[in-house]
């Protein structure tokens, strides 16, 4: 089964570029989908997405990785972002069980769980997106090779 | 500016590091890179493998940003670079792709996981990401003064003990126990090269339970293998997720390549593994490995090279020496005495020996034994010497550099673990004894 971004114990990256050409990311903290990967909205923390944000306010393109440490399978989403908000108070139990989650999967690989809950994930912003393209992105032969 | 060479642990590879890069349309693209090397204070280089999108993004837009991870702390830092150049060729290249070479040997993927290019960028600027951890955690501090005095006396006892040794055994088992001592590198092996079969062979180890003196590693096999066969130092960190990342790379591709057992420690995070050279020549390997995926740093790498060059210089001088001082040999092992029957098995198409159904020894040594047996059930003699195995035409030594000592060292090694009733015990100056304390019987298949 292919792993995708808003699954469970991923490793959660988002990428954008200033109007200027410059790139810059964040670690987010989950990605969410009600409708199978067409719209997606990714929760970024607050401390650490200024840059992040910014971009997506001017120019709305952004790109997605998920990865999952322990077989490094990963896919990455790209489209164009519909809105950014403050996350709700509602969503905050979300994030908790989803860094507690990515932290077990990194102690399995011998990473104390303590140094991954220690990530800030709250206050976070919500980026709500369509998604454009999906492309295989597990090191490989393959890697880069559309599948939507 | 934060100074790089301050979050150099950033830069062993623990954790993959984050690229974003853009295309000439604005189009961002995330990838994980295995390896991001530091060069000196103003670039560094990201290893080209299988990110072709973030090449192509590269050539239309030479702004790429990198996020490293202090893998200690977790506490990440935030690269801007500008992309220079991608180098194919030279010092640079070959340091990034042993690296990636050896963990491709090891997963039985050599040429397919390989280093297409190392991309070399200048660091336009470094900050910390702040408020990415919601609380430090605090780690110790690196090297302490007396760590260092002692690492300087561990130095010169070595060097001591090859400049007075004339033993090869006593040398290589006194390097181990005192890297052990001095360094704290608990799990440590040396393999001398075989000009005979081509192969490196464990003469020595420490710290792994089992000796494993005899096995054999070939060229381009594994971590080991690919230093010798590049001649190049290798220290890799975070080595269970390196070879998680290869063995992805291996399954994605299908290959059926079986992969090769890493020698030492099964759980290995870290290794450190160097050529033993002399001028262009390769005598050996010394490999240490750790649990701890950050055990060895460029100090170790450092000073272990230089106890390296000792070795290979040391073991040179002792293989030119044909007939070592017999009051420099190891003391023999205590007489085991035993009734029952050992039956000796040799396979000449395969050139091995077998003891009661299990592997012995192969190769010279392995003809040396059965030559030394043969003469005793025949005749009932004990006492031989090196110069009528020279002489041997059938044990096939080389005419230059037999390297017989080695050879009986390996030979009197693996008796010694798998059939202690049978003894090669040094005598006089070049001549030795078999001691035979148990029936035996040879088959020859």
């Amino acid at each position: 089964m292919r792993r995708t971004p808003i699954d469970e114990g991923m490793s959660v990256i988002v990428g954008t570029v200033s109007p200027d050409g410059k790139p810059a990311g964040c670690r987010a903290i989950c990605a969410t989908s009600k409708d199978n990967l067409q719209t997606m909205t990714v929760y970024v923390p607050m401390a650490t997405s200024r840059d992040v944000v910014s971009n997506v306010a001017t120019t709305h393109r952004l790109a997605v990785v998920g990865s999952y440490p322990p077989d490094h399978s990963t896919m990455q989403v790209k489209g164009t972002t519909t809105n950014v908000r403050l996350a709700t108070d509602g969503e905050q139990e979300l994030l908790r069980i989803r860094l507690d989650r990515f932290a077990d999967v990194l102690h399995s690989l011998g990473v104390p769980r303590r140094l991954t809950r220690s990530i800030s994930y709250w206050p976070a912003f919500a980026i709500d997106m369509n998604v454009e393209e999906v492309f295989e992105q597990t090191p490989g032969p393959k890697a880069g090779t559309p599948i939507r | 500016m934060i100074r790089l060479a301050e979050i150099s642990r950033c830069f062993q590879g623990v954790i993959p590091s984050i690229v974003v890069t853009s295309d000439s349309r604005g189009v961002p693209n995330v990838t994980y890179v295995s390896q991001v090397h530091l060069i000196d204070e103003k670039h560094v280089a990201l290893s080209c493998q299988f990110f072709n999108k973030t090449r192509r993004n590269l050539d239309e837009n030479q702004n790429a940003w990198v996020e490293v991870y202090d893998p200690l702390t977790m506490q990440t830092y935030r690269l801007r670079l500008r992309f220079l150049r991608s180098e194919k060729s030279g010092p640079l290249f070959d340091a990034m792709s042993l690296r990636i070479q050896a963990i491709a040997a090891h997963t039985g993927m050599s040429g397919v996981f390989r280093l297409i290019g190392a991309d070399v960028f200048e660091v336009v600027s470094v900050e910390k990401n702040e408020g990415y951890l919601s609380e430090a955690v605090e780690t110790e501090e690196d090297v302490s003064v007396d760590g260092l005095r002692s690492e300087m006396r561990g130095l010169q006892y070595i060097s001591e003990q090859i400049n007075r040794t004339g033993c090869l055994e006593k040398l290589l088992e006194a390097v181990l126990e005192s890297l052990d001592r001095f360094f704290g590198f608990a799990h440590t092996m040396i393999l001398l090269h075989d000009e005979c079969s081509g192969k490196l062979v464990t003469m020595a180890s420490r710290g792994y339970g089992e000796s494993g003196v005899g096995a054999e590693v070939r060229h381009g096999q594994g971590l080991i293998g690919t230093v010798a066969q590049e001649r190049k130092l290798l220290r890799i960190s975070g080595l269970s997720s390196e070879l998680r990342y290869g063995r992805t790379v291996a399954r994605e591709a299908g290959s059926v390549t079986p992969e090769v057992p890493l020698p030492g420690l099964p759980d290995a995070q870290s290794a450190l593994v160097i050529p033993l050279t002399v001028g262009d020549r390769l005598i050996g390997v010394i490999a240490a490995d750790d649990r701890d995926p950050l055990r060895f740093g460029e100090w170790d790498e450092a000073y272990l090279n230089v106890i390296a060059n000792q070795i290979a210089l040391g073991v040179d001088r002792m293989t030119e020496e044909s007939e070592p001082p017999i009051v420099e040999q190891q003391a023999p092992s205590p007489v085991v005495r035993s009734s029952n029957k050992r039956v000796f098995t040799f396979y000449p198409n395969d050139d091995c020996v077998f003891i009661d159904g299990e592997y012995l020894i192969r190769n010279v040594p392995g003809r040396i034994l059965w030559k030394l047996l043969a003469d005793f059930q025949r005749e009932g003699r004990t006492e031989f010497s090196n110069r009528e195995l020279r002489l041997d035409a059938s044990l096939g030594l080389p005419p230059i550099k037999d390297n017989l000592e080695s050879r009986l060292i390996l030979l009197r090694k693996r008796l010694d673990e798998k059939c202690p009733e049978v003894r090669i015990v040094p005598t006089a100056r070049g001549k030795f004894a078999l001691q035979v304390h148990a029936p035996v019987e040879l088959v020859e298949k």
